[in-house]
């Protein structure tokens, strides 16, 4: 196979880039000016560009395997350029365009005006942590790339000056952690049996280690998945979770709910079938685990949400529900239940940005925060009311719109596998959902609030409104016609079975 | 007699899970951030040594070439590991520096360092 | 824009403006293409009977259209915000423009028969949900969406001058054009994901129409209507989901060989889908919603509600009773075949519930003071005769033909004159602001007209010879003989008390009648306004559809009923011997109606004396206070208690349950060494 020598290097070059996006912000601007924002938006277009070209190079030529300084897959590191990482980079370079460009705007509103430039440097790293994670191929390489990932999050949660930022931040940094170094103990564990780092190679070798020594992978497999699990916030580890993505500025909340916790459910799945092989976690039992996890995680998450006042706290307990939707997919260790599982990815992505940004359209606009004060909001900011609207929907599953397909999937995967109990649940955590998200789109549009409630159309800058519309739109066709990303991502699936 | 040779051969391995608990348990049971911390780069060392253990190979050299004279054998130690922890150290510094710099603001907002009381406090505020 | 400007002071336009000479237009154009679709179904050519030249080309053309139902589906789903947007400028032409696009699908819906009355007409659209989008007419469908074509159009007609005294009257017509689409598209679906999608549609766009007046009793009969219609919607899906896994269709073809392997499954599925076309339909478990959201809802709407939106939960029943129960029409010998055995206890279970629903309906519907109260009860009744009917259909299989047919009728005639004795209702209410039937009298001397549409709704629903309710009741009443005939004896009892029934609805319109229109005019209501052209105009309307299926019962049942029977497994020979040619002037048929009008006198005349129509019922009785309340606040109150006694206990023990975890699972997993 011969490809022109720069495309092949497009996914370094892309975090190459990013670095540098967040090395050249702080450095040349001394005010948030215009030319920061071209920066921003410059670099991460270019990225973005670059990514969809490897993405078709990809589609048209196969994946490749592509090692950094021509480095040997025994010490270098390697990166996997396939369907799966290259479509979920782009997803993530996707999203993350659309929720800066709204950023930009609520942003100055949320911090102090001399850190906006510092906040944007530690988003365009938190992005290039997040596709470097998913592109990689090296065990280590992942630590690093999470342990960014942690630094930036927990700094863009402690941005804000508040006392609640604070604690949050250092409680999800000491979990996030423990976590990592859960995830590092399990690699060195398995680096002392097979001697690589490389995912592929270890693959190679992980059936003789699994024959001579049990304990070590197992105490691996331990260790990584409950690290990866803090960090994916699986339920009863989800304790960070809501603390930490309600007191994030609004932007940054809709990039961790969306995409962060999306990236260690990609490592996950990478560890599971591509490091230790379905074979061995099955005779292990591993998915079933997950699966109980997930389930519980689906209930207690929206049990959660229901008790909850303020409108950020609801929203980060439903991405604890909603992850358990797509650990369900995972766990089922099937072709469709893995789809389902990244279809779910997608769509939650989407739908829970969206969710966020409107949350953040109406703090911006109004300062409320708890969904008792929403009455009558509805016609205070109508665009707002209904792109929030067209989010809540997709999450509980209404058809037409991207959620109701990923639960469709998913329930045809579970019916598959042959446990309809799963089914049953997936539609009474959906029912929950119908709970908690009906009462605010209710006292929004159907009661007076104290304001008297005259219709005017809202004023939230075009700059806000307009990816918000985007994202909805991008919500409302997948929902209509799901094979776009169902159709990619059942391609890119068959690489992990 | 055998167990303990193994153990004595294993050493650095068991070194290695006991500082980990003993990390684990000082982050588990201190209310006091600071101690948190501690623990946490308790574990980290634990980490590190378990990784630059597994390095290790028995009479083998420093990896470096041209240091034929000294030479005592064929072997060389991995250089791998001790390269990553040489990473993994970095990441432990900034994450400790970062983490220390979140107590002092912390104790700024709240006046204290102790878990407990902060998480009362902010209970407090909950109920009203 | 809308909540600005004060509501329209009623009265005081009593200029004959555009909108008026718009309706009346386009009320006698549809009385025409109504009267030549009548004509052309009779002398079964295509339709084609105006026009030349061009205008011939042009009605060929639409009249051999493919995708006609999805334009049909979409004018509405379009129309909606449109009329929406025309709103903010004009009131007056944007009533025009919704009378207008109503009017158009309508001649649209028509504009089907031709196609389907030379077989199933199917349209698929390939790629939309994965599946593809796909529509299917056939005779059942097409009679569904005419009757809502129909209601529609009076319905729209008669709303501008009622909605006057509502206010957000351009979110009210959004959402009835939205539910417009969604009833069209669940009746036109060609499988069942195309169904639920516009079924849920349907759900959340007439939530719109019942919360309409955002009260605080509107608000929570929303909140019961959109919660039970979730509900119903996710047992819905399960049971979709479960058939499609299964059986691998979601296309209304015969199944019962397939789901015949499936064991308890079969039973599950069956179930799923009872319960969620049951909520939407009334179902006795499941009705609750329906007393509270009828009333509240403003009157068009509450006629809507009760003339079809209940209907298509009805007609979702049947479809599935009919198509996926029973057994292709090839791979059965006979009626007693032993493929028909999920269908035969489907059947048997609908028929008892049918026949409690309309029991307690009708109980209930006594008792009843506040006018739309009464008839929200008395819709829960009548979905319990075409529930019934359904159940006959189910329970007979192969020999069930007149319980379907009954029931289909019964779907047309029910929305008839319900929606017509809502627009009375809603027509008294607006003049005198109160509801309570006690309260009011003599009537007759203000709205003489409104008093004797009023009789031939009356007439229509108790079923008198002439009025269309007796086609259907007669029918309805073979199909339970028939029951007890050919099945099981206990159907006995069903039709006792489906007799009882009828006289109890008989008593409970006498009722209405004497306190609303006879007696003495209250001396508050001496000065109130009289009728107004455009509503009478629609209750007109209805009156005469009623009279007219009354007097040519045969029409309805030969031209559309006894074809839609025919894509269906029934008995050909049967459908031919009993359906085809009946005769429902009968003596024995007129002389047992005569017989239930005599008990429904007694009951009333007992009632007055004995005050039997205030009862006190116990607590426990009540369904809602005794079983769904103490849920909802049980879920409710437990996430409270929940979350707030563990959220902060769960945050705070942070790395404890980290440990917990990281140890369970490497214990979990140092048994496979």
């Amino acid at each position: 196979m011969k490809r022109p020598l720069n495309s092949m290097q497009f996914p370094l070059y892309v975090l190459l880039l990013l670095l540098m996006g967040s090395v050249i912000i702080p450095l040349t601007t001394e005010k948030f000016n215009m030319k920061a924002k071209t920066v921003i938006l410059g670099t991460l277009v270019l990225s973005w560009g670059m990514m969809l070209s490897t993405f078709i190079n990809v589609l048209r030529e196969g994946p490749y395997l592509y090692n950094i300084g021509n480095w040997g897959p025994k010490i270098g590191i390697q990166f996997n350029i396939d369907i799966f990482s290259t479509s979920m980079s782009l997803f993530i370079l996707s999203l993350s365009i659309l929720v800066i460009i709204y950023s930009l705007k609520d942003i100055e509103h949320e911090i102090y005006f001399k850190q906006i430039s510092v906040y944007y440097s530690l988003v365009l790293l938190l992005i290039l942590g997040m596709v470097g994670i998913t592109v990689t191929n090296d065990l280590f390489n992942t630590y690093v790339f999470m342990e960014i990932l942690a630094i930036t999050s927990c700094a863009i949660i402690s941005i804000k000056r508040k006392k609640e930022n604070y604690m949050a931040s250092f409680r999800y940094l000491i979990l996030n952690t423990l976590g990592s170094l859960s995830f590092l103990f399990g690699v060195a564990l398995l680096y002392m049996v097979t001697g690589y780092l490389n995912m592929s190679e270890i693959y190679i070798r992980i059936n003789q280690v699994w024959e001579l020594y049990p304990t070590n992978l197992l105490l691996a497999l331990g260790l990584m998945l409950t690290g990866l699990g803090i960090k994916a916030a699986v339920f009863p580890l989800h304790v960070w979770l809501p603390d930490a993505h309600s007191t994030a500025p609004t932007p940054s909340s809709a990039l961790l709910s969306g995409l962060v916790v999306k990236v260690y459910i990609f490592t996950a799945m990478k560890l599971l079938f591509r490091v230790i092989g379905l074979e061995i976690i099955d005779t292990i039992n591993i998915p079933s685990f997950i699966t109980y996890f997930a389930v519980v995680g689906m209930i207690m998450g929206s049990v959660f949400a229901i008790g909850q006042r303020d409108i950020k706290r609801l929203l980060a307990y439903s991405s604890v529900a909603q992850i358990g939707y797509i650990f369900l997919g995972v766990g089922l260790a099937t072709e469709l239940g893995l789809s389902a599982g990244l279809f779910h990815v997608v769509s939650h992505g989407f739908m829970k940005s969206l969710l966020f940004l409107s949350a953040g359209a109406i703090i911006y606009k109004t300062g409320k925060r708890d969904i008792r004060t929403f009455k009558g909001i509805g016609y205070q900011m109508p665009l707002t009311m209904i792109l929030f609207t067209v989010g809540a929907l997709g999450m509980i599953g209404i058809p037409g719109l991207n959620g109701f397909m990923s639960k469709w999937y998913l329930g045809f995967a579970v019916l598959e596998k042959g446990q309809p109990i799963y089914l049953i649940v997936i539609l009474l955590s959906s029912f929950l959902n119908a709970i908690y998200y009906l009462p605010i789109i209710i006292s929004a549009f159907l009661t007076e609030g104290e304001e008297r409630n005259i219709m005017v159309l809202e004023d939230i800058p075009k700059t806000m409104s307009i990816p918000m519309v985007l994202i909805a739109s991008f919500c409302i066709i997948t929902g209509f016609f799901p094979q776009i990303v169902m159709d990619v991502v059942s391609r890119a699936i068959p690489t992990f079975l | 007699m055998e167990i303990v040779q193994a153990i004595i051969d294993r050493i650095n391995y068991i070194g290695a899970a006991i500082l980990f608990v003993i990390g684990l348990y000082t982050v588990l049971t201190h209310p006091n951030l600071i101690k948190k911390v501690i623990g946490i780069n308790i574990m980290e060392t634990a980490v590190f040594l378990l990784m630059v253990s597994v390095g290790y190979v028995a009479g083998g050299n420093a990896p470096i070439l041209g240091l034929t004279k000294e030479q005592t054998s064929e072997l060389y130690v991995n250089p791998l590991p001790t390269a990553m922890i040489l990473t993994g150290i970095v990441v432990a510094v900034s994450i400790t520096a970062y983490s220390l710099s979140l107590i002092v603001k912390i104790y700024e907002a709240y006046g204290t360092i102790e878990v407990d009381e902060i998480m009362e406090l902010r209970s407090e505020k909950a109920v009203e | 824009m809308n909540i600005v400007k004060p509501s329209r002071k009623e009265g005081t336009k009593k200029t004959f403006d555009y909108f008026s000479i718009n309706c009346v237009l386009i009320f006698l154009v549809a009385a025409v293409s109504t009267l030549l679709f009548v004509a052309s179904t009779l002398t079964g050519s295509d339709g084609n009977v105006i026009g030349s030249g061009s205008i011939q080309t042009t009605i060929g053309y639409i009249l051999k259209l493919k995708p006609l139902p999805l334009f049909i589906i979409m004018f509405p789903l379009i129309g909606g915000p449109l009329e929406a947007l025309i709103g903010r400028k004009s009131e007056n032409l944007r009533d025009s423009t919704v009378v207008d696009t109503t009017f158009i699908t309508f001649i649209a819906i028509l504009a089907m028969y031709p196609q389907v009355s030379r077989g199933t007409m199917n349209y698929f659209i390939p790629g939309v949900f994965g599946h593809g989008l796909s529509f299917r007419v056939d005779m059942l469908s097409f009679i569904m969406a005419a009757t809502s074509g129909v209601l529609w159009l009076m319905v729209t007609i008669y709303a501008h001058d009622y909605m006057g005294i509502e206010e957000h009257r351009n979110r009210f017509y959004l959402w009835m054009s939205v539910t417009y689409g969604g009833v069209l598209g669940t009746v036109l679906a060609g499988d069942m994901l195309t169904m639920f999608l516009f079924f849920e549609i349907m759900t959340f766009s007439s939530y719109m129409l019942v919360a309409h007046n955002q009260s605080k009793e509107s608000i929570l009969a929303g909140n019961n209507y959109l919660y039970m219609g979730i509900a119903g919607g996710l047992s819905l899906l399960l049971g979709i989901m479960l058939l499609y896994a299964y059986t691998g269709t979601l296309n209304f073809v015969p199944l019962a060989s397939q789901l015949a392997e499936l064991g308890w499954r079969k039973y599950l599925i069956t179930g799923l889908f009872v319960l969620g076309f049951g909520v939407k339909a009334g179902m006795l478990p499941l009705h609750i919603w329906l007393p509270k959201a009828h009333p509240v809802a403003p009157t068009p709407a509450s006629a809507l509600l009760s003339g079809i939106l209940i209907k298509v939960g009805a007609y979702g029943m049947l479809r599935v009773a009919v198509s996926f129960f029973v057994p292709a029409a090839n791979e059965i010998v006979s009626f007693g075949d032993s493929l028909w055995v999920v269908s035969e206890r489907l059947g048997a279970i609908i028929i008892w519930t049918g026949v409690i629903t309309m029991a307690i309906g009708v109980f209930m519907a006594l008792q009843q003071s506040n006018m739309k109260k009464m008839l929200a009860y008395h819709s829960i009744s009548q979905m319990g005769y075409i529930i019934m009917g359904i159940g006959v259909a189910s329970y007979l299989g192969y020999n069930g033909a007149m319980g379907f047919s009954g029931s289909i009728y019964h779907i047309v005639n029910h929305a008839l004159f319900k929606a017509l004795l809502f627009m009375v209702v809603g027509l008294v209410y607006l003049r005198t602001k109160e509801l309570d039937m006690y309260k009011l009298g003599g009537m007759w001397k203000k709205m003489p007209f409104t008093a004797f549409v009023c009789v031939i709704a009356i007439l229509g629903i108790t079923g008198m010879p002439g009025f269309n309710g007796f086609a259907s009741k007669s029918i309805l009443h073979h199909a339970i003989i028939e029951a007890y005939e050919y099945g099981h004896p206990s159907f006995k009892y069903a039709e006792f008390i489906f007799t009882l029934v009828s006289a109890g609805t008989v008593c409970s319109f006498i009722k209405l009648f004497k306190y609303v229109f006879c007696g003495a005019c209250p001396e508050k209501y001496k000065n109130i306004d009289g009728e107004k052209g455009m509503m009478d105009l629609a209750m007109g309307g209805l009156a005469l559809m009623i009279i007219a299926i009354g007097q040519a019962p045969n029409y309805l049942l030969n031209q559309f009923i006894i074809p839609a029977t025919e894509g269906l497994t029934f008995d050909p020979a049967f459908i031919n011997e009993y359906l085809v040619s009946m005769d429902f002037f009968n003596a024995k048929d007129v002389l047992g109606m005569l017989w239930i009008y005599l008990i429904g006198i007694g009951i009333f005349i007992l009632g007055t004396k004995f005050d039997l129509f205030h009862l006190h019922l116990p607590r426990w009785f009540n369904i809602e206070t005794a079983f769904y309340k103490p849920m909802a606040r049980g879920v409710i109150m437990f996430s409270n208690n929940i979350t707030k006694h563990y959220e902060i206990a769960i945050i705070k023990s942070d790395i404890i349950i980290y440990t917990c975890v990281l140890t369970g699972i490497i214990f979990l997993l140092m048994k496979f060494v």
